[in-house]
């Protein structure tokens, strides 16, 4: 009896929506349904609301959704009883994950009774157009606390306002992420201990860049980390050498320093690769040998005094300021390699192997340790104290002048914005105190250390009308949107030119705006888009969690996960600068590689560590998804997890984050690893592993994206064998796509542009806001895609029109505290489970 | 120092010393003796706290493992068996040991549907403070006061630094966090307030410089006192003539930072107040950053506990030694898969991989107490007057359940701990009220409950013997 009504139902209203819908043509295919054509160019939105149509589609909720989302079995945490088409934008936090889930085709789930293609589309584009419509009279620009300068963001602050580089990690703790990104304003909470690291930071800093000749002596220690390869010279080191470490290194003052390198040793004490005869170490400051001392082969850590695996330089005079230094092997001439091994990437898998005969392993260095100064005997100029100092008093009476120039110019930079009187005058009192301590360039370091010690540094404060009311909604002043839109792009404050048109007060006018920000998107420093938003969109930073099995890839060394990140960055950022279509993430047939990169893909003709652009030879690898840094970072120590990836897709590109996996649920890791004497596959055991309905019902939205992947290795390599047996990548996607390589899952991504596109939207939104986009949102989202249509859908398109949207240049009063808070937002899609 | 042989640990890495000052509030000789374990000594003695996290739970709190022993062993009261217990490396400790089975952390369950799998996202939160944390990915975080939190704020104030939070794993997880929980619930165990999340440090160099001030020299460090002092003093009126410009939101904002720089005029006060006061004894240099290995980072969180401890700069630490959802592979174990997913290790050879790992990490503990107990203050050792606490918010990690969670007590809880004791709770005993009968010990003895406490359960008392 219900089954016959569903039925009859079905049919009833597919004939009527094929009326309605007017152009069956452009909706006759699956295609049609998931293509590019944005709702407000199919000529929708003459019907009106109210028509007879939404009443049908109310009834095709009832009959396919509600039958898992009632208030019952609330599939998903949701339920559908309540609601009404009608009604979409008063209920907009349910019509927004209806949307998503029906955009990208995983509801109905596969497996269950859908209704016609033409329904499930027409049903997606009212619910667009009624929330949109709303939208139009209800829009907010939404609200946020004032951000604080994260880690990367300090350090190019400090970059940028004095021309030092630091490692921001030696002094602030680790950043909270929230939605994907490091500068969501609303978790970065304020602690003690937060201060504490900021106040530390802006006296370290100062003195560094001052130069301090009362510096005491200090060690710093720079490590090398295990998984670094020490075959080859590293990036800054003098040509012919060998591995060790090269940085840049802020000196506080003229004076010497000691040097002091240790090794790596065996796990009885001796010196890891003590067959190599001959090897020496050369200590180099700016490329200038100042130290070259031969190795002990007959090291050992038990030598009287522990004398053993350490060399010393004693005493060298450095000047102050940052200088480049290195201490590398120098390696001995060698005749051709004729040995059974070749030399791995991970150059140290274990350090066993470093003492046996017969295997040629060269020492390795394990950390080199700066100390110093001793025997000061001044400062000399560096070009950041050239930065700082742009002025000497030479008479007694151009001393405070001089010092209130340079403060002042120094805290407006630091503050990003014009500074007061009363300011000047309390950094000025600093300045006083120092200079009366130890003189004027005390009095400066002083200043300087206030400055950088200021909320108005630390913190990016937005400043509010005086006369606002609580719900109002009001343009943000120009130096705020200045700050904005220069750490949007640059992940910087904003340069001299756009303060200035700040400070003018043009760039609220909407073409001024929209000029500086094609002037900063041509600029190189939109590098950061790339190696900031970029890069924590599409989550590289989870390269560095991999630790792949040494014996099973021996060349995965730190170098390699390195350069797939570069290759990454640079890749985006060349869709960026070159404006190509976004889509293009997908398709390109050509990448960024240097020789280490090149080799492990299997690529030839690509010499050096400089990255260029490459075209593939095959048609394997395309766009991101044939990148190591994606396919490395979903990958297991010792497998590939056809699961990881699918998530990684789902979740990263196509915006539709999978259900949780329930507890109880044997991991792959706990299948067979062996049938009858044979090695399985991943994909045996993962299909082992769904042979569990309850598993399944998850796995079949994910899993098939994995697998088309799964030519590529746990590095990312190409591979047509694992464990001995044929990798068959064959599958059926969710929404009944056949896959049988990366080229068809490709193609199956394309046919769906929509969701891609809104998510990239969302995403960029999040990170130019710095909070996480919400339902409310969502009608500028698809707004900024629609218009990106004309544009073909580039980059600019997409970067412009977040700039132009309400939600970056403008702010509402929050009415309370509480209404800040939104536990509906879209960020909640993230625990909603498909079952 | 401590010289570690026959281990092959890179030993350079371990704290070394350079001959820079810090100052010895208390003189030895300034201790009464004979004071130890009195009740009306306690701030004299200086109790101390260490609260020690790790996420994924124990191989002996799965069916299979319990009746095979391997946290809990299988005799109550003192005549226990370590031998198949995760628990053996603490052999050596045993009179320093006290076992605590058969708890539960039920506030890391989920409350409603939509919290049902989200486990690894809340259960951190849910440790120390034995609160259900508030399903939120923004601002509004909320669970409660964690108990290292609630001893801090009653005897913390007075030394410099009321405690100190330190982690080993990266807590800055690529793609935020999931399941609707903001990442503060994964990515820290204390919490000064139930809205007040306290980040942990993980470097240990970041740590040294917080704890014995950063500067090559004492002269370097008195001088960076005293300009931080008067830049804490400047920025109150900084702040105050912005406030006006701000809306509301960013002024409750405001009024927290102000409430840090506060707190922080008031460690620089102490410390000044600390070095008038005492003699001024060796420090040691400051370790070199974070080291590969997870051996070697543990061990150099211990040296800077135990210098801390020794030189009175704070009395509580609490300490979080992985991530939810690490897949960290521990070499040292001789197991090739990530904790994560052998904590969701099924069948014997599975659960067996997962004990040897929680084995590697029991293991590291006798490095802290050996320190401890070198170390002298008074007529008694640290790690008399210290109470370790050791266990996780996960029992089952396969299940994600959080009954029958591991839990141990080391130290003498400054003369109020018994070791040498297995207690075994009665069934749907959570852990809070352990938690609660020892922060009646710490001297909090005023406090009437505790997160979901439903009572004291006291694990020295006698008639919980058998």
């Amino acid at each position: 009896m219900q089954e016959m009504r569903t039925i009859n139902v079905t049919v009833a209203i597919s004939g009527a929506l094929l009326v309605l819908v007017g152009n069956p043509a452009a909706h006759g295919d699956r295609a049609a349904l998931l293509g590019p054509s944005q709702s407000s160019s199919t000529g929708h939105e003459q019907r009106p609301f109210g028509d007879p149509s939404v009443a049908d589609l109310d009834e095709v909720i009832q009959e396919y959704c509600v039958r898992c989302h009632n208030n019952r079995r609330l599939r998903g945490n949701l339920s559908l009883e309540d609601f009404s088409v009608g009604m979409a934008a008063e209920f907009a936090p349910t019509s927004e994950k209806m949307i998503m889930k029906l955009r990208v085709g995983m509801m109905p789930p596969p497996g269950v009774l859908r209704p016609s293609a033409d329904t499930l589309l027409t049903l997606v584009e009212t619910l667009e157009q009624t929330v949109d419509a709303a939208g139009q009279t209800r829009r907010t620009p939404g609200s946020r606390v004032f951000q604080r300068l994260n880690r990367p963001e300090y350090e190019r602050s400090i970059l940028d306002l004095l021309g030092l580089e630091i490692d921001p990690a030696q002094y602030l703790p680790s950043d909270t992420k929230s939605a994907n990104f490091d500068n969501i304003a609303d978790v970065q909470m304020l602690s003690p201990t937060l201060m504490a690291a900021y106040l530390n930071a802006a006296s370290e800093i100062a003195s560094l860049a001052v130069g301090d000749p009362t510096a005491g002596t200090k060690e710093t220690t720079y490590r090398i980390p295990r998984l670094s390869s020490q075959r080859d010279r590293v990036e800054g080191a003098p040509y012919g050498s060998r591995a060790g470490v090269s940085v840049t290194h802020n000196f506080p003052a003229d004076g010497t320093y000691d040097f002091r390198m240790t090794f790596h040793y065996s796990p009885e004490g001796f010196l890891f690769g003590r067959n190599e005869p001959g090897e020496q170490v050369e200590v180099s400051v700016n490329g200038e040998r100042v130290a070259l001392m031969p190795i002990d082969r007959f090291w050992s850590e038990g030598d009287p005094g522990g004398k053993g695996l350490i060399l010393e330089t004693g005493p060298i005079p450095v000047r102050a300021g940052p200088q480049r230094i290195s201490a590398v092997f120098v390696p001995t001439e060698r005749g051709p390699v004729d040995d059974l091994f070749s030399a791995h990437g991970h150059s140290i898998p274990e350090t066993q192997i470093g003492i046996g005969y017969g295997i040629n392993t060269p020492p390795h260095m394990r950390d080199l340790v700066i100390k110093g100064p001793g025997m000061v005997t001044g400062v000399s100029e560096t070009p950041i104290r050239r930065r700082i100092f742009t002025c000497r008093p030479t008479q007694a009476d151009e001393t405070r002048p001089c010092a209130e120039e340079i403060v002042s110019r120094l805290a407006t930079r630091a503050y990003r914005r014009p500074l007061s009187d009363v300011e000047l005058d309390g950094l000025m009192d600093f300045y006083e105190a120092g200079a009366g301590e130890a003189g004027f360039e005390m009095g400066i370091r002083s200043a300087l250390e206030a400055t950088l010690a200021s909320p108005h540094f630390v913190f990016r404060f937005e400043e509010i009308p005086e006369d606002a009311v609580a719900g109002e909604v009001y343009r943000i002043s120009d130096s705020d949107l200045a700050s904005r839109l220069s750490f949007f792009l640059w992940g910087a404050p904003p340069d001299d030119e756009l303060r200035a048109v700040a400070n003018d007060g043009n760039l609220s006018d909407t073409e001024v705006l929209l000029t500086q920000a094609r002037r900063m998107l041509a600029d190189p420093r939109a590098e950061a888009l790339g190696t900031r938003f970029a890069a924590q969109w599409l989550r590289l930073s989870d390269l560095k969690e991999l630790d792949p099995d040494v014996v099973l890839f021996p060349d995965y060394a730190l170098q390699l996960a390195d350069a797939m990140q570069r290759e990454t960055e640079l890749f985006f950022y060349g869709l960026v600068r070159d404006d190509r279509p976004i889509l293009e993430l997908i398709t390109t047939d050509y990448t960024y590689l240097n020789e280490v990169l090149a080799e492990h893909y299997g690529i030839t003709g690509v010499y050096g560590e400089e990255f260029r652009r490459v075209q593939y030879p095959t048609d394997r690898r395309r766009g991101i998804l044939g990148h190591g840094s994606v396919l490395a970072q979903t990958s297991l120590a010792n497998r590939t997890s056809p699961v990881n990836r699918g998530k990684w897709v789902s979740e990263v590109i196509l915006g539709a984050p999978p259900p949780p996996p329930p507890p109880d649920v044997p991991s792959l890791d706990q299948t067979n690893v062996a049938e009858q004497g044979r090695l399985l596959t991943t994909r045996e055991r993962l299909e082992m592993h769904r042979e569990n309905p309850s598993c399944n019902s998850c796995h079949r939205l994910i899993d098939p994206i994995g697998l088309a992947l799964d030519n590529f290795d746990v590095t990312g390599r190409w591979r047509i064998r694992e464990n001995g047996t044929t990798v068959d990548v064959s599958s059926v996607m969710y929404n009944g796509t056949p896959l049988a390589s990366p080229a068809d899952l490709r193609e199956a991504l394309m046919a769906m542009p929509i969701p891609i596109l809104r998510n990239f939207t969302v995403n960029l939104m999040a990170y130019a806001l710095g909070r996480r986009v919400e339902y409310y949102d969502m009608p500028q989202v698809r707004t900024i895609v629609a218009d990106a249509e004309v544009e073909e859908y580039r980059v600019s398109a997409f970067v412009l029109g977040v700039i132009e949207s309400d939600a970056f240049r403008m702010r509402q009063v929050p009415a309370t505290l509480e209404s800040t808070e939104s536990d509906i937002g879209l960020g909640l899609e993230r625990q909603e489970m498909i079952r | 120092m401590k010289l570690i042989t026959g281990m092959h640990l890179p030993r350079r890495t371990f704290l070394r010393g350079v001959g820079a000052a810090v100052a010895l509030p208390l003189l030895d000789s300034m201790i009464p003796a004979g004071r130890l374990g009195a009740q009306t000594s306690k701030a004299l003695d200086k109790p101390r706290l260490i609260a020690i996290e790790n996420s994924h739970g124990a191989a002996g709190s799965n069916a299979w493992g319990a009746s095979e022993n391997l946290w809990a062993p299988a005799a109550v009261g003192r005549d226990f068996d370590l031998a198949p217990s995760a628990l053996l490396p603490l052999e050596p400790y045993r009179d320093k040991l006290a076992i605590v089975s058969n708890t539960d952390v039920r506030m890391a369950e989920a409350f409603a549907p939509k919290e049902i799998g989200a486990d690894h996202f809340r259960s951190s939160a849910v440790f120390l403070t034995q609160a259900h944390p508030r399903q939120t990915e923004g601002s509004a975080v909320f669970v409660g006061t964690s108990m290292d939190q609630l001893f801090a704020q009653r005897f913390g104030q007075e030394t410099p630094i009321p405690s100190m939070q330190l982690c080993i794993e990266n807590v800055d997880q690529a793609g935020g966090c999931g399941y609707g929980y903001a990442c503060v619930y994964t990515d820290t165990i204390s919490w000064a307030s139930p809205d007040e999340p306290l980040p942990m440090i993980r470097d240990p160099r970041a740590a040294f410089d917080q704890l014995f001030g950063a500067g090559g020299t004492a002269e370097e460090r008195a001088r960076r006192r005293r300009s931080h002092t008067s830049i804490l003093d400047w920025v109150t009126g900084e702040v105050s003539r912005l406030m006006a410009t701000l809306p509301s939101e960013d002024q409750a904002r405001v009024d927290r930072y102000l409430e840090n720089v506060r707190e922080l005029e008031r460690r620089l006060q102490g410390i000044e107040a600390q070095n008038s006061s005492g003699a001024a004894r060796e420090l040691p240099g400051a370790p070199a950053g974070v080291p590969d290995s997870y051996t070697e980072h543990m061990h150099l969180m211990f040296d800077l506990q135990t210098l801390a401890f020794e030189s009175d700069v704070t009395r509580v630490f609490s300490l979080k030694m992985s991530r939810d959802v690490s897949g960290r592979v521990f070499p040292e174990t001789g197991v090739p898969t990530g904790y994560h997913s052998q904590s969701h290790a099924t069948g014997e050879t599975g659960v067996r991989d997962f004990y040897e790992i929680n084995k590697y990490h029991v293991g590291l503990l006798p490095y802290l107490l050996d320190r401890l107990s070198d170390s002298m203050e008074g007529d008694a050792s640290l790690l008399d007057k210290t109470m370790i606490l050791y266990g996780s918010p996960m029992g089952d990690g396969n299940l994600h359940n959080h009954r029958r969670v591991p839990f141990i007590v080391l130290g003498g809880g400054n003369g109020q701990l018994n070791g040498g004791l297995h207690v075994k709770a009665p069934d749907g005993t959570p852990m809070a009220n352990v938690m609660l009968a020892l922060l009646h010990q710490l001297g909090l003895d005023d406090l009437d409950s505790f997160g979901d406490s439903t009572g004291a359960f006291s694990i020295t008392s006698p008639k919980v013997l058998p």
